[in-house]
């Protein structure tokens, strides 16, 4: 427990990436009232592999949902750099997604009807924009997906398509990239290549990156892990090691 | 498991809506078909038992012809009413009449047009047999006086007293109303008109003198009505050639003919409702398809829990049964409303036909909601077996919905049908049955239904390039989409096709028809003016127009020309009737052998196809019998190729016929140096003063002509307005399942930044490509339907068809429309797709 704290506000705010302030999320209300997220204050550093983890039911997905724009906070409010999502219209969030934000989810990442190059460059065409070339390719690089660019997502395998989603989250160059269980559907071996490749995107070309997931593993691979239980911060942990994680949760669920 | 299916089908209450609604408008037509046919039958029926309701016995004359199009009676001489009143059981008995008169409004316009209900012209009498009775005032006396229906008066302005104006067969006359009569409670018969005079003015006016239509008699209540026409059948002179009928008798008679002749039209309708049905078919088959497919996982489940193949199969097929026998109710129900939209219709293309009330029968009921479950649950049976054959297994994996299968047995088989249909329409083409060409326009249609498939990925790839370069990645997954389950995309186009296909033929058809119209009236009538009316064959110009019209100094000549029934060997067609005299280099025939002028009462003219397939040549015998049963011998005196009708003879063998003859056009030619206005204020002055026909010159004759080609092809675009309606239906419900189907593909294009405005126009365009990929492929079939039935039609082969490239190109912006309408809701609702919940889901 010695590595962990709960205070993240001391953080310069010139170099956050995205943050979230008394962020809560309510479902529901009255007997049936679920509180996904309960006053939660977090920032993510730019340039930095967040993670964020916690037990199914934590509220880990519902906070990178919103702050990644995909829902709405019942109260509070979450800031991409220094804009406030909760001041923009629904196009304005849309274009914010399209060129400052990348995701990467857990299964179903691409288009089946585009084939893998058209599926980097979507966010790209999406906003009518040619983009950096020398940029994706140095992305494709990275990825090693140079000879298939012009299989169809059902022609590519599992991991293959997990690199593809993960140069297309890197293709416009974005703000911050939400990973949600990136490697959830994918064999150790592949698994493992996703976390590398997401690595070498942070530190060899300096992207920001957070993920969700609930695999020790795979959140050793951060620079810092923020824990959520029942909807609050639990705690967080800078230069992880499977074993430290492993058994910071196993305090948590006491 | 009939419980099961029960639950599943009300729980999918959105399937349910929408597979419903396929039924629904399928059935509807068909329903409202029947209803207005039903509806239209009853309206006449009530109409003549009215009509004869006091009538006990009927006699008339036994000579008649028969066109085909109702049957034209000799008239009878009204001596012999003093031979019946003196049959044993005769109470009373009159002179009846049914003849063409038109009653001039005060404002000086003709009452009722020549395609509405009939103008008709009969006798008031105060025998009790006869039909009428006096409302108002009295009874019409000697030649000067007249009575009118109760309508006809108010739409005329006229009240007692007043002096009206009437056109008949003798020319237009003036009468002092006397009376307003009626029969019973009904004022005006199915909107016709009636000028009503005494006996003898009738028939000297309406006929010839001392003839009637037909005679009706009352009885005195001691014979039946069996007994009372045997009586005085026996009564009648033998020679008379008259024959006697029951009340009931002639009742049923008249009924039954009416509704031959509205047989044509309501078989007409029915056509196309089963073309509407058919389309309707292919929708619902569709949505059976694709909601089969989209429950494959439940179906995988069932089958893993352990329902057999049978039950998964069955309880698909008794969810189709449910919502058949749902969507056949609704649609007999909606189809009562659209039977008063084809009366609107009809009324408004000038076919007003009088219904009054609503009949409805038990039978029309049973035929929708049969129909429309058998075709419901026919169209199910292929999307069942496939449920049923899903293997167990398929509940654990993530199943790929867009599978593509091997097209080469659809497209082997697809080949050989339209290889047949081909093989017969090149034999049309050069002169078999129009059995064959029927046959062989079904294989071609047939042949490329089931090779859609494969067309639907190339050509739809190809109609969504120029989408592609103009709306970027958004374009380009419209395209991908349109393309990407080509068996969807070939039966959702279908109904575009068939309907598209239908009206391109049609209306390539009109044109070349319309442009033989005025081939064949710009070379055979060679005047300045033609006066005219359209009386499908009842009353139309009084023969002394022409002679009036011929003593203008502003006109040089004119010939009148008309149609009348007749028996030529061994038919019973309509004849062209032309005076030989006054026709030379005013109206051409357009002689192929022999001359047209001094044609004699003794001679006949034959069109020349006629005489070929006849074999008459000239100077061949043939019979003919006039309607008032004289019949003579002629001589073919030459043939010729341009008019109405295939023979012609000359109006002198009318003289002294008790036939009625009217003109049903007049060509004039004015005299040299006179000016259109003078010309035309001479002529209407004596046509407006007589209240017939319509004045125009050579060009707007032509053009009116042409244009009744316009009225059909109007009639024939409101019938396929319903297909229309049912193909757009059919790509909502495909997009709507389509977007459901891709709400993950969907929820992650939000996800990554794609805007409500680009997911409309992404499913904007996959709905105008698929449209289009049906209109396209439905243009080219219907233009080679056209090209090969006017080319097996007509002899003179490929040069008769007229392309109508602005309507067809009108067709592709309609189809381009019908796409942009379609997409309306289900793009709306791709837009509201909740991009967490639909990357979540499984």
């Amino acid at each position: 427990m010695n590595q962990t704290t709960q205070v993240t506000q001391n953080i310069d705010l010139a170099n956050v990436a995205a943050r979230a302030e008394s962020a809560s999320k309510i479902y529901g209300s009255g007997e049936s009232e679920v509180r996904a997220l309960d006053n939660v204050s977090v920032s993510f550093e730019r340039g930095k592999f967040s993670a964020i983890m916690g037990p199914s039911g934590s509220g880990k997905s519902t906070l990178m949902h919103c702050i990644a724009g995909l829902d709405a906070l019942t109260s509070g409010s979450v800031y991409i750099g220094e804009t406030d999502l909760s001041k923009l219209s629904d196009k304005e969030i849309t274009k914010l997604r399209r060129e400052k934000i990348g995701f990467i989810f857990q299964s179903f990442n691409l288009i089946p009807t585009l084939n893998a190059y058209e599926n980097i460059t979507l966010p790209l065409s999406l906003g009518k924009s040619k983009g950096d070339k020398a940029w994706i390719q140095q992305v494709i690089d990275t990825i090693s997906l140079n000879d298939r660019l012009d299989h169809r997502p059902s022609e590519l395998s599992g991991g293959q398509q997990q690199r593809v989603a993960v140069a297309r989250a890197l293709a416009t160059r974005p703000e911050i990239i939400f990973a949600d269980e990136p490697t959830g559907n994918l064999d150790s071996k592949s698994g493992g290549d996703i976390l590398k490749f997401m690595r070498r995107a942070v530190t060899d070309l300096k992207q920001t990156i957070v993920m969700v997931t609930h695999d020790a593993v795979s959140a050793s691979y951060a620079d810092r892990i923020v824990f959520l239980s029942d909807g609050h911060v639990a705690g967080e942990m800078t230069d992880p090691t499977p074993e430290k994680v492993l058994d910071f949760l196993k305090h948590l669920g006491e | 498991m009939f419980r099961l299916s029960l639950k599943m089908t009300i729980a999918r209450k959105g399937r349910l809506f929408l597979t419903s609604l396929a039924i629904i408008l399928g059935t509807s037509f068909l329903s409202g078909t029947t209803i207005f046919s039903d509806t239209i039958n009853s309206t006449f029926d009530r109409l003549f038992t009215d009509v004869f309701r006091d009538v006990d016995a009927y006699v008339r004359s036994t000579d008649s012809v028969d066109t085909g199009f109702g049957e034209q009676r000799a008239p009878s001489p009204v001596a012999v009413l003093d031979t019946i009143l003196k049959v044993k059981g005769v109470s009373a008995a009159v002179g009846d009449m049914q003849s063409y008169a038109r009653v001039i409004a005060k404002d000086g316009k003709p009452i009722g047009q020549d395609q509405g209900p009939p103008t008709f012209g009969g006798i008031a009498s105060e025998s009790s047999a006869g039909l009428w009775s006096v409302e108002d005032g009295r009874l019409p006396n000697g030649a000067k006086e007249m009575m009118l229906d109760r309508e006809t008066a108010e739409k005329g302005k006229y009240e007692i007293g007043d002096s009206v104006r009437v056109t008949a067969l003798s020319g237009t006359r003036q009468f002092t109303l006397v009376g307003i009569a009626n029969y019973g409670d009904i004022s005006s018969p199915g909107g016709a008109t009636f000028a009503l005079f005494d006996q003898p003015t009738a028939s000297e006016f309406l006929l010839r003198p001392g003839f009637v239509d037909a005679i009706l008699i009352q009885g005195d209540g001691t014979l039946s009505d069996e007994e009372l026409a045997k009586t005085i059948n026996a009564a009648l002179p033998a020679d008379a050639k008259l024959e006697t009928l029951t009340g009931a008798e002639i009742t049923e008679e008249t009924t039954s003919q009416i509704k031959t002749v509205l047989g044509f039209f309501t078989a007409f309708l029915t056509a196309f409702s089963f073309i509407a049905l058919g389309i309707g078919c292919f929708v619902i088959y569709n949505v059976f398809s694709i909601t089969a497919a989209q429950r494959q996982r439940e179906s995988a489940l069932l089958r893993a829990i352990g329902a057999s193949r049978r039950q998964v199969t069955v309880s698909l097929l008794v969810e189709a049964l449910i919502v058949g026998v749902l969507g056949s109710v609704i649609g007999f129900i909606a189809g009562i409303g659209l039977s008063r939209a084809l009366s609107a219709l009809l009324n408004a293309i000038g076919l007003e036909i009088p219904t009054r009330g609503l009949t409805i029968n038990s039978d029309a009921v049973v035929q929708t909601v049969l129909i429309g479950t058998v075709i419901t649950v026919l169209s199910a049976i292929l999307p069942a077996l496939r449920s049923g054959r899903v293997p167990p297994l398929a509940a654990m994996r993530d199943t790929a919905l867009d599978t593509v299968q091997k097209l080469t047995r659809r497209v082997t088989i697809g080949l050989v049908l339209i290889t047949a249909g081909a093989v017969g329409l090149f034999a049309s083409m050069n002169g078999a049955d129009v059995a064959v060409l029927g046959l062989g326009v079904l294989g071609v249609f047939a042949g490329v239904l089931v090779i859609g498939p494969a067309l639907s990925k190339p050509v739809a790839m190809m109609l969504g390039k120029p989408v592609s370069a103009l709306r970027g990645v958004t374009g380009a997954m419209s395209q991908q989409n349109a393309a990407r389950n080509p068996k969807r995309t070939a039966r959702t186009a279908a109904p575009v096709l068939i309907g598209v296909a239908l009206v391109t033929a049609f209306t390539a058809l009109a044109a070349s028809v319309k442009n033989e119209i005025r081939e064949s009236i710009g070379s055979s009538f060679r005047g300045d003016y033609a006066l005219s009316v359209n009386s499908r064959g009842f009353g139309g110009i009084p023969i002394s127009v022409t002679d009036q019209l011929t003593q203008l100094a502003e006109v040089d000549q004119a010939t009148g020309v008309g149609f009348i029934a007749a028996k030529v060997g061994d038919e019973s067609p309509f004849v062209l009737v032309f005076n030989p005299q006054t026709a030379d280099g005013l109206y051409d025939l357009a002689m192929v052998e022999g001359t047209q002028k001094g044609l004699t009462k003794t001679e006949i003219l034959v069109e020349a196809d006629k005489a070929l397939d006849k074999n008459l040549t000239i100077g061949s015998k043939i019979n003919i019998t006039l309607v008032d049963g004289r019949s003579a011998q002629l001589t073919v005196a030459g043939t010729y190729t341009d008019a109405y009708g295939n023979y012609a003879i000359s109006r002198e063998l009318f003289e002294g016929s008790a036939t009625p003859l009217f003109d049903s056009f007049v060509y004039i030619k004015t005299a040299e140096g006179v000016s259109d206005e003078s010309a035309r204020t001479a002529i209407s002055a004596v046509s407006e003063d007589l209240g017939v026909g319509t004045l125009e010159s050579r060009d707007e004759y032509i053009d009116t002509q042409a244009a009744q080609v316009d009225q059909f092809l109007a009639l024939i675009y409101g019938l396929l307005f319903l297909s229309v309606i049912i193909a757009i239906v059919g790509i909502i419900i495909t997009l709507l399942l389509s977007v459901f189907e891709r709400r993950r593909e969907i929820g992650l294009l939000r996800a990554v930044g794609m805007t409500r405005s680009q997911v409309r126009t992404m499913v904007r365009w996959e709905s105008v490509i698929t449209s289009l990929f049906g209109a396209v492929t439905g243009v080219v079939l219907g233009i080679l339907t056209g090209i090969v039935i006017v080319v097996s039609l007509n002899d003179s082969g490929f040069s008769a068809f007229t392309l109508p490239i602005g309507n067809t190109l009108f067709i592709l912006f309609g189809a381009f429309i019908i796409g942009v309408i379609a997409a309306v809701f289900p793009a709306w609702r791709a837009t509201r797709t909740e991009i967490i919940s639909a990357i979540a889901s499984a």
